[in-house]
């Protein structure tokens, strides 16, 4: 069987080495490699695409491997490994048209609302607790986006450190 | 036998503690440098007392804390305030711990500048002058071939300037996060651990003298914002000042808040971020459990470089002996570098 991957790894010397060597060292074939020094992701990595041939067997232990290396591997076959994140917002949630909030964060690309909790306090300000579940990679974009809803309703972000 | 003549700038509780670390660590600054430190003067706000031949620390101290003014120091008190102290005798080093004053950084940056002019080297626990113009003293410094040591100024205790500087210098350092303010720090352990409300906390902490009477500066994240600007200036080469530093206090934190990050196994901390494309001190979601995870009064930073990957450090932030520590390090680090 065929499996592809996308792996992101540091921009330094060697580190396409030592993905390659898995392959054939737990017994899979390489078949095609897309390695771009050149473009690096949002947290400074490169990307590489590659797709192996192999038994399923043989396929699972090099991914095993690319664990234990610690490579992060941000897709298999077409399907996009998801992060979650939490944050919180503070402010008159409620009024400042909660629907909307949710439907402008849904509305950002690769990411999805999965998890929310509101305290209210009255016709005070109130406090909500918000999970997402966004793509791999697209994490900083979450965090402007959101801090530009915010700011057009006057909501306190608290986000992850 | 060498001779190293301090004058100490400010002698509140910083000043203090310089003044009884040094009574302490006479013999260890001997050992390890060669050199006898002696207080020439010391300074509060209106008064000081100055002998060339060298004051008592303790007797220092002890008519501060009683007196209220160094003037009341026996035989050696003097009306000389400020500036004038500098030109009233001979010294090598000045330790400043004057008030800090992000409005115009004074009495700090006068002081500073004229210890350079006259080719001598000072250790500071200010953040005034650094937070506003810290690229002016430290090339003031420079031009002058003196040392300027500032490690007080952020952290108190904890190491973070010189461990930067000196541990991790094979390092490139890509950003600093880190919780440098330890009131707002103990106010919000005390939320997380008691399920309180900011308002009651803060009266309690105020009582307690962890928080100032005017709490404004820890609060509101100025304090932890000047710190921010220091970090980026002498750790990531950014020239960036106070204006530069994006800042959220804890004011509007909640124990709902609280609570719903609870749920989620994080904490809420009063964070500051030190890179290329941010400078922010704002309340951030952390992991139990992490790193972050440090209670109390306590402050930590943790470093990600290119090499070492990510280094942490955590150290009270705060306390007279504590901020001395720091104060005394510096000094001692310029005195090895005479020999
Ligand atoms: N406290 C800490 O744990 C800590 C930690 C790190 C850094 N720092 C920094 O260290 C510095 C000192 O803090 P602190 O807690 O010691 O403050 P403090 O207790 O308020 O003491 C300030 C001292 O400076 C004196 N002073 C005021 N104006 C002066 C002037 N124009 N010339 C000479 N002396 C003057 C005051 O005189 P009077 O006695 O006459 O009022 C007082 O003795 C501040 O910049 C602070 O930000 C403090």
């Amino acid at each position: 069987m065929r499996m592809d991957l996308v792996l992101e790894l540091l921009d330094v010397p060697g580190q396409l080495v030592s993905v390659l060597e898995p392959i054939s060292g737990l017994g899979a074939n390489l078949v095609t490699v897309i390695h771009k020094r050149d473009y690096k992701n949002e947290n400074g990595m490169v990307p590489v695409q590659l797709t192996m041939e192999g038994k399923q067997e043989d396929l699972k232990n090099v991914i095993n491997r690319y664990e234990e290396l610690g490579f992060s591997i941000i897709e298999i076959d077409g399907v996009i490994k998801k992060e979650k994140i939490s944050t919180i917002l503070f402010g008159h949630i409620v009024d400042r048209d909660l629907r909307d909030t949710m439907d402008k964060i849904n509305a950002i690309e690769g990411v999805l609302i999965v998890g929310f909790d509101i305290k209210l306090n009255g016709e005070d300000k109130s406090t909500a607790l918000i999970n997402v579940e966004a793509d791999f990679g697209k994490k900083q974009m979450f965090f402007k986006r959101l801090e530009e809803i915010a700011q057009e309703k006057e909501l306190l972000v608290i986000n992850e450190v | 036998m060498d001779e190293c003549k301090v004058i100490i700038m400010g002698f509140g509780a910083v000043g203090q503690g310089v003044a009884d670390a040094l009574f302490m660590k006479k013999e260890l600054i001997k050992e390890k440098t060669g050199f006898e430190v002696k207080v020439v003067a010391a300074a509060d706000s209106s008064s000081s007392a100055i002998s060339a031949e060298g004051l008592d620390e303790k007797l220092l101290v002890d008519t501060k804390k009683n007196e209220g003014k160094l003037s009341a120091y026996p035989e050696f008190g003097s009306d000389k305030n400020g500036a004038e102290i500098l030109d009233a005798v001979e010294y090598d080093c000045l330790i400043e711990a004057t008030p800090t004053n992000i409005v115009d950084a004074e009495p700090a940056l006068s002081l500073t500048f004229k210890a350079f002019e006259q080719g001598k080297d000072v250790v500071t626990s200010n953040k005034g002058h650094l937070a506003l113009k810290f690229k002016d003293v430290v090339s003031a410094a420079e031009k002058a071939g003196v040392e300027f040591k500032y490690e007080a100024s952020v952290g108190g205790s904890m190491p973070i300037i010189n461990f930067v500087k000196d541990t991790l210098s094979s390092c490139d350092i890509k950003s600093i996060n880190g919780i440098l303010n330890g009131t707002t720090n103990y106010i919000l352990s005390r939320m997380t651990s008691e399920g309180s409300d900011y308002e009651d906390i803060l009266k309690e902490s105020q009582e307690l003298g962890i928080a100032e009477t005017d709490p404004t500066q820890d609060v509101e994240g100025i304090d932890a914002a000047c710190k921010t600007v220091i970090l980026a200036n002498s750790l990531l080469g950014i020239d960036a000042t106070y204006s530069d530093v994006k800042v959220e206090g804890i004011s509007k934190i909640t124990s709902e808040a609280i609570e719903l990050a609870n749920k989620d196994d994080y904490l809420i901390k009063l964070i500051s971020e030190v890179s290329p494309d941010n400078l922010q001190v704002s309340p951030r979601l952390v992991k139990k459990g992490s790193s972050y995870d440090v209670s109390g009064t306590l402050n930590m930073a943790t470093v990600k470089t290119d090499l070492a990957d990510e280094v942490s450090v955590i150290g009270l932030g705060a306390g007279s002996l504590e901020t001395a520590s720091a104060m005394l390090t510096d000094l001692i680090s310029i005195l090895k570098n005479k020999n």
